[in-house]
């Protein structure tokens, strides 16, 4: 099970971007069949072993085994996902919509929350996953509207919060990730604070 | 005033504390005053960040320190970055790398090419994790294009992360196919280029790798060739992983379809574990069938 966890930390990872309907679909729809899978998996395969099918085996097993949606966020092939360049970036005029500003906000004021009650059993893997599939939804958002800075650093939490689903941390380094990160919330939930009261946004 | 008061206020914590770092219960009091450094105007906060990176202070109070910095918009907060990124070593290096790419000024992420070339194994992945929060593609292709190993894998994976298929082919066209460049073509979505190398039968295990990823990206389109592909097969490796492919897919009907189609005992005992595993909604309809000798 534990390897099953590191499996979907991993696969969070390699994915960044939110997943067509479609494909939640598909993985909800693999998530169900997780049971089945743990059972039947070993006696199913008689074929010689691929690194390449253990990884993908084993991601999807991992998903069904922990029953969430993990927002595998293969593009879809018919869009352009990619990141935008950084030189695109700061060309982009610095109007950020007040209401996009108002629920990044909340997005770090949760986090902050979720972090502090983090226990250290079993389910604190699939909390800090869930906070990453937040973590995501805002950093599209950001790069939606005109705040690649705080894409950057949303994308930088992101790197944080993996380090810390990992299962094998040990008590003393989870510890330090997460003071790490209650810190960079907290002063990037006053700086917000602060540029709101200063600038006028759009709404 | 008011802004006045608290940077004395802050100041006079950090002063303090600077006399006694090694305490644990000033530890916490000066991580408060740098992280109320965010409200000081720049041309305030940035003495006093120098201040605790000159200082005798721990690794982690600086590293904080740092991250004050990269959202401080001064040309000297940036040089501050770019010197600690150059000339500190282990963690606090590390994060100075970090807090560049967090920064994305286009200058100071040239730097850390340099950086990359000269740096131990940490230093470089620092500056590959740096250039993923920064968007930057360009930079993680030309890593990749020079590296080799861990970092030639790690470069590969943020360019798929970032769904950079312009890169990961030339990526492919410049080095040939490999494990790390298949995930990556997946977790991008680049179905034709994933298609491309699943009817490569040059080398059967990277093909394979294909073959399964496809069902990652999944779709009717991917649905349609996977079960093209099982039936063309020429290897029960190549039909695993076709099959595999659907099973990530989660296409139960095409396995159903196979099952039907074949007369083969054998193959249809292997198809009806596939679709148990799979929680076909057909299944139990099957199995009552098989039961009764209507295989």
């Amino acid at each position: 099970m534990t390897d099953d966890i590191d499996d979907l930390v991993a696969s969070h990872r390699d994915n960044v971007h939110e997943a067509p309907a479609h494909l939640k679909q598909q993985w909800h729809a693999a998530i169900d069949s997780a049971a089945a899978l743990e059972r039947g998996r070993e006696s199913a395969r008689t074929a010689s072993w691929r690194p390449g099918a253990l990884f993908w085996g084993m991601a999807v097993t991992a998903a069904l085994a922990v029953g969430i949606a993990i927002g595998v966020f293969v593009p879809d092939a018919g869009h352009d996902t990619t990141v935008p360049s950084v030189v695109a970036q700061s060309d982009e005029p610095a109007v950020v919509p007040a209401a996009f500003t108002r629920g990044l906000q909340y997005h770090f004021r949760d986090s902050r929350q979720q972090l502090a009650e983090l226990d250290v059993d079993s389910d604190r893997t699939m909390m800090i996953l869930q906070l990453i599939e937040q973590n995501r939804l805002y950093e599209n958002a950001a790069n939606k509207n005109n705040a690649p800075d705080l894409a950057r650093v949303l994308r930088a939490f992101e790197t944080v919060l993996l380090e810390l689903a990992a299962t094998d941390i040990a008590p003393e380094d989870a510890e330090a990730l997460r003071a790490k990160l209650s810190f960079e919330l907290n002063v990037m939930l006053t700086k917000l604070a602060t540029e709101s009261s200063d600038k006028s946004h759009t709404t | 005033m008011k802004t006045l008061a608290r940077i004395i206020f802050i100041t006079t914590i950090l002063g303090f504390a600077a006399n006694s770092a090694a305490q644990d219960d000033n530890e916490e009091l000066k991580i408060a005053a740098v992280e109320a450094l965010i409200t000081a105007p720049p041309d305030r906060a940035l003495p006093l960040v120098n201040k605790v990176l000159q200082g005798d202070n721990s690794t982690e109070l600086k590293e904080r320190a740092l991250f004050i910095l990269s959202q401080i918009d001064r040309e000297e907060a940036r040089e501050t970055l770019l010197r600690f990124a150059r000339e500190s070593s282990g963690e606090l290096q590390e994060e100075a790398i970090r807090m560049i790419g967090i920064g994305g000024n286009r200058d100071s992420l040239a730097t850390l090419m340099s950086i990359y070339e000269s740096g131990d194994s940490e230093a470089r992945e620092a500056v590959i994790e740096a250039f993923m929060i920064a968007g930057d593609s360009k930079a993680l292709l030309e890593i990749a294009l020079v590296a080799a190993g861990d970092d030639y894998d790690e470069a590969v994976d943020m360019l798929g992360a970032m769904g950079a298929r312009d890169e990961l082919r030339q990526l492919r066209e410049k080095n040939g196919v490999s494990e790390a460049l298949i995930d990556a073509y997946a977790i991008s979505g680049d179905l034709a280029e994933l298609r491309t190398m699943a009817m490569d039968a040059s080398d059967p295990d990277l093909q394979a790798q294909a073959i399964e990823a496809m069902g990652i990206v999944g779709g009717s389109e991917v649905n349609a060739s996977l079960v093209q592909i099982f039936r063309d097969a020429k290897s029960d490796d190549i039909r695993e992983a076709a099959l595999e492919g659907m099973m990530i897919s989660g296409y139960d009907e095409g396995v159903l379809e196979l099952y039907r189609s074949t007369d083969d005992k054998k193959l249809k005992k292997k198809l009806l574990e596939q679709l148990v595993i799979m929680d076909s909604d057909e299944v139990w309809n099957i199995i009552d069938s098989a039961l009764d000798g209507g295989l």
